[in-house]
């Protein structure tokens, strides 16, 4: 693992390095860098954008609505101080919770993304569900914290986060008793504390 | 309770407001403090950072070809209206009617699109901005009309400045006809005509025609007065236009 790892710091320096490049490009309205941006990006960022918003045709808007902000705020990203894949994740799961807030009076669509909701989190018995492809160094430290979480804390924790909600939205969505949440989450975030410390 | 005496409180408690699972009045009161105490703050920094590498870990998955063509196509749009924004300021168009002028109207014209291509543009930039619901019945009678002249070749959408779709312009390259229809409810005073300008790269605005009050107008252009233009524009003029030569005279819209 450590080898592997290894390797994957290398190519993910070196991707962050192209990735800054790209983005200055971007800011001075290089179409050609947008277009390089959106190759290197946009599966991790739909990947994102689908997480967040859960149906296809709404990360689609979301993934197009994410790469507008990046070409008219791209010189933005200097001042943010962050790895490129970090700013540019925070820029779609910002406009995908956009578009789920918009979409909340939407009731039609409850159903469906209690589906996705509980496959997700099924599918989190791999044992390890994290995509580290394209990821900043900075990602690395979390994701070998969040390898010691049990599947299931790391499922709600990652959940959590990415669609910004609440202990009881969590738990009406995953159809877990609101008591079984908190205490994962607490316990997730607990070790995460205790592990992330190392890094810091 | 002084916080910055507990460190480990005060990680616990940072962590769960990164996260967004400390809510209601708790969340307001970790704020309060973080914006008095710069330790607070820099917790809640550290853990936001340390948490938004989840957005980095979710699993990739491929995005159809068709929204890199609407990311296109918008940029095209964005491009072209600050060309516009260059040619209204550059050359000499003196603006008198400064109470029209915030009136502000911007045209980008997307070349060599198919049918489809069209099609597609325009639904792309109506989703963008993010007026699906309010336009759907206009797009829907913009895809008649497109899909009742299939030798359209250009195609653009002149939006107001309530970002709504106001009037569509196609080119038939066949029988070099310019065609504007006004979709939206937009309509200058009756001493005043809209007026259809090319942008050339080089040299200066060049006439189009001129638009009556009717909801549609058919102009003869040669292709090579559209194919190498980028951008077209549209002036608020005094009724009938005034001459090629001289430019536009009143605001472009």
């Amino acid at each position: 693992m450590t080898g592997v790892h290894d390797n994957a710091a290398m190519t993910t320096e070196n991707h962050d390095a192209l990735l800054i490049v790209l983005l200055e490009r971007v800011a001075r309205q290089d179409e050609a860098a947008l277009k390089a941006l959106y190759d290197q990006c946009a599966s991790k960022l739909y990947g994102l954008a689908l997480r967040v918003v859960t149906q296809r045709e709404w990360a689609e808007d979301v993934l197009q609505e994410a790469f507008l902000t990046i070409w008219r705020s791209a010189g933005d990203y200097r001042a943010s101080l962050s790895p490129p894949m970090a700013w540019l994740g925070l820029i779609v799961r910002s406009r995908g919770l956009d578009m789920r807030r918009r979409r909340a009076a939407d009731r039609a669509h409850l159903t469906q993304e209690l589906d996705d909701t509980l496959s997700d989190t099924l599918e989190g018995d791999t044992p390890d569900p994290m995509d580290t492809a394209q990821a900043s160094e900075q990602a690395w430290a979390l994701h070998q914290c969040l390898g010691q979480l049990e599947n299931k804390q790391r499922e709600v924790v990652s959940l959590a986060y990415v669609r910004d909600l609440s202990h009881s939205e969590l738990a009406q969505q995953l159809r877990l008793p609101l008591g079984t949440v908190k205490t994962w989450i607490r316990r997730g975030l607990d070790q995460l504390r205790v592990c992330m410390a190392r890094f810091a | 309770m002084n916080l910055l005496q507990h460190p480990e409180l005060l990680d616990r408690l940072a962590s769960h407001y990164a996260l967004g699972t400390l809510r209601g009045g708790a969340r307001r009161r970790f704020e309060a403090l973080a914006r008095e105490q710069a330790p607070v703050r820099a917790a809640a920094l550290i853990w936001q950072s340390r948490l938004a590498s989840l957005n980095e870990l979710q699993t990739q998955a491929a995005p159809p070809a068709a929204v890199w063509t609407r990311i296109n196509n918008l940029v095209q749009g964005d491009k072209a209206r600050a060309t516009i924004q260059a040619a209204r300021q550059a050359p000499a168009a003196p603006d008198a009617e400064s109470g029209v002028g915030r009136w502000m109207r911007s045209l980008a014209l997307w070349r060599g699109l198919s049918v489809t291509g069209a099609l597609a543009t325009v639904a792309a930039m109506v989703i963008g901005l993010g007026m699906r619901h309010e336009l759907s019945s206009e797009i829907a009678s913009l895809q008649t009309r497109l899909q009742s002249t299939p030798q359209i070749a250009y195609v653009a959408v002149l939006s107001d400045d309530k970002a709504a779709a106001s009037m569509l312009v196609t080119f038939d390259p066949k029988s070099n006809k310019l065609t504007l229809q006004r979709v939206g409810a937009y309509q200058e005073t009756s001493d005043r005509s809209l007026q259809l300008w090319a942008l050339p790269p080089a040299g200066g605005p060049k006439s189009l025609g001129v638009l009556g009050s009717d909801k549609l107008l058919r102009l003869t252009a040669g292709e090579s007065d559209v194919r190498d233009v980028p951008t077209l524009a549209i002036s608020l003029e005094p009724k009938g236009g005034v001459p090629s030569e001289t430019g536009p005279t009143g605001p472009v819209l």
